[in-house]
């Protein structure tokens, strides 16, 4: 099994009465409520705790893209990449993603994510995304029924640039260039392919076809996950398609501390912070055209499935921030306490689930630097080593060889069963 | 009024027709087909009416096909072609106006008059009009309707009961009026404006917060010889709360 440190970048200052004073973080952000000098100092507490991840034992380091939003404020996850692509020695950079839809040509995105691949010596892994509506349809004005045709456009596109060796001509709808010959190249002759998506069947079908790596990334955690990714896994099961769980990737906010309850008393208001400021315009979350007719009738059916286990009230508990510590954890939303109990609740998430790749939150809304440093310290040390002998019988081909060799090389627990395995 | 399936090119389209006399076009708007619609009917008491569902529409095909605004005039301009009565009157609503005045630049030979009801197509910086795919539902209704009690006689060619179907209904609809109207509904219809030479009538609910009068006027501006009719307690569908007095000033510049 395999780790990725990853925060959503959420702006840690916005003030006491943001959400009573119905701010919306999305699309329309209050930019004076955003100051820069903090959005620089909060960058800078990023990397360093990343640049941290690398040195215990994540085996990657994950960064995503969304715009116009104080709760990630990433515009171009290859910036941040960059800056721990040459800061870093052992984890893989993982891009999670490019939302292809939004570039033009989207060449740009071949050429810095090379570029990436370059700097680490070969540890890209490459996401290629939809975007939330909220990014691809309003914030870079896409008309939300063509975010699939240029998705995919794009990516046919960034992978023939990658690969061939000849300079050629891209005829395509969105795109058209005379003359496509990037520079750099990739070490990776194709780095890994990562796309996550919501459960649309579109989606489903490439990542089955292309043998890449799925995701399910959304902060709701197991419950409101598991129809979907059990949908997944059937679906692709009855297609034929590959079924090793290290082409699978899943978000978890993780609590780790050396009791639970301190776990409470360090991490209880930044998770509600976290997710008390993602204020989103309903009208901004689904425009008409963004889900295909066969998608909304299948995502009808699972979400039926799903409220069984996390009703809709519980959803808007979570978001009001009106649960509990130990609510958050016992509905899944977090996965809280010592060592020792996140390990086994993660053990039983990634069983569940059937997850290779477990995309672990260690930073959350406004948390301090501090615990977020001995998150990733305690994860690192006591965590995952006891983790590693999960799914270990199945090939990795979704994470860069130089990272899994160089992780291998600092972290126990790797290639070899520890004693309570099974 | 009889509702068929039938092909344009390689679309499946449906359509509402009936009537008889002088040859009529009717294009809907943004939201969805009126289907069987009283005021349809009442035109077809005079006129031979066609009124196609646009492509992506409800039960009609094509959308992933189009790439430009071109390829809708086009697609009109078959539709009447093989419809082969020779010029014919055309009423645009709402998106359908904007397709209208396309088809009616690009076709000047196979549009005898047009009408334009609350179009879209133009945009004014003097004056941004709302985004009406993020409107919440009172705001929408507000802006749509001089009395929002009126949509309760809006008609639609969507007829199931199903609350799923209907969902996805209004999402083919709305989504493939995305494609022309997303994010902002322009794309270049002010420089083609002056290429339709068919007798033009813009008219406009007074009530309509969707399209402002300045853009109805941009349009009559636009258009040479081009007449404007406002109409009084009506919004931004005048043929459903002044179905009358829609059918005068419509059937008074078709005479």
């Amino acid at each position: 099994m395999k780790f990725h440190w990853f925060a959503e970048v959420t702006y840690p200052n916005v003030p006491k009465d943001f959400v009573e004073s119905g701010e919306l973080n999305w699309v329309k952000p209050n930019p004076s409520l955003f100051d820069p000098r903090e959005s620089g100092e909060m960058y800078r507490m990023f990397i360093r705790l990343m640049q941290g991840a690398d040195k215990v034992g994540f085996d990657g380091l994950a960064v995503n893209e969304h715009h116009a939003t104080g709760f990630a404020m990433t515009p171009s996850p290859n910036l941040l990449a960059a800056s721990l692509a040459s800061t870093t020695e052992n984890a893989a950079i993982l891009v999670i993603g490019n939302s292809l839809a939004l570039y033009n040509p989207p060449v740009r995105i071949a050429e810095e994510m090379a570029y990436l691949d370059c700097v680490s010596d070969g540890r890209l892994i490459a996401g290629f995304v939809f975007g939330t509506p909220m990014d691809s349809a309003f914030a870079y004005g896409n008309p939300p029924i063509e975010v699939r045709d240029r998705f995919h456009e794009a990516r046919n596109l960034i992978l023939r640039a990658w690969e061939e060796q000849e300079p050629f001509a891209f005829n395509g709808k969105y795109t058209k260039l005379r003359y496509v010959d990037i520079l750099p190249r990739p070490v990776q002759k194709r780095p890994p392919v990562w796309v996550p998506g919501s459960g649309s069947v579109e989606t489903w079908d490439l990542v089955i076809d292309e043998n890449y790596c799925y995701g399910h990334l959304s902060f709701s955690g197991l419950y409101s996950a598991k129809p979907t990714v059990d949908a997944y896994w059937e679906y692709c099961d009855k297609r034929g398609g590959d079924m090793n769980p290290n082409r699978m990737a899943f978000t978890q906010i993780v609590c780790c501390a050396e009791t639970d309850a301190e776990a409470e008393a360090k991490y209880y208001d930044a998770v509600r912070y976290f997710y008390r400021t993602n204020t989103v315009d309903p009208n901004f979350a689904m425009p008409p055209g963004y889900s295909t007719a066969k998608s909304m009738r299948s995502q009808n059916t699972l979400m039926k499935v799903g409220e069984s286990k996390l009703t809709p009230e519980d959803k808007a508990r979570a978001a009001s921030g009106e649960m509990s510590f130990w609510e958050y954890d016992e509905k899944g939303f977090i996965i809280a306490g010592s060592p020792e109990r996140v390990s086994q609740r993660l053990r039983e998430l990634s069983k569940d689930l059937r997850i290779g790749q477990l995309i672990a939150c260690c930073h959350v809304g406004d948390l301090a630097e501090d615990v977020a440093a001995e998150n990733t310290r305690l994860m690192g040390e006591r965590v995952i080593p006891t983790l590693r002998d999960l799914w270990s019988e199945y090939p990795d081909h979704w994470t860069p060889e130089t990272s899994q060799k160089r992780v291998a090389a600092i972290s126990p627990g790797i290639a070899r069963a520890p004693e309570f395995a099974k | 009024m009889t509702m068929t399936m039938s092909k344009v090119g390689a679309y499946d389209i449906r359509r509402w027709s009936g009537g008889s006399g002088a040859p009529l076009l009717y294009l809907h708007g943004f939201e969805q087909h009126p289907g069987n619609a009283p005021y349809l009917q009442k035109l077809a008491s005079k006129h031979k009416v066609i009124a196609p569902e646009h492509p992506g529409y409800g039960e009609s095909t094509g959308i992933e096909d189009l790439e430009h605004i071109l390829d809708i005039a086009l697609h009109y301009r078959q539709l009447v072609e093989d419809w082969g009565q020779g010029p014919v009157d055309v009423i645009g609503h709402s998106l359908g106006g904007m397709f209208a005045a396309e088809f009616a630049a690009v076709s000047p030979h196979l549009v005898r008059k047009l009408v334009l009801v609350s179009p879209y197509g133009l945009w004014l910086d003097t004056e941004p009009a709302p985004d009406p795919f993020v409107l919440p539902a009172d705001a929408m209704a507000s802006a749509k309707w001089h009395d929002p009690s009126s949509a309760g006689s809006e008609t639609s060619a969507f007829t199931d009961n199903d609350k799923l179907e209907l969902a996805v209904f209004r999402v083919k609809n709305l989504g493939s009026a995305t494609k022309f109207m997303w994010p902002i509904p322009d794309r270049g219809l002010d420089r083609r404006l002056r290429h339709i030479k068919a007798p033009t009538l813009v008219v406009r609910g007074e009530a309509d917060g969707l399209v402002p009068a300045s853009y109805t006027d941009a349009f009559a501006a636009g258009i040479g010889g081009a007449k404007t009719e406002s109409i009084a307690a009506a919004g931004h569908l005048p043929m459903v709360e002044q179905e009358a007095a829609f059918l005068k000033v419509v059937e008074d510049f078709l005479a």
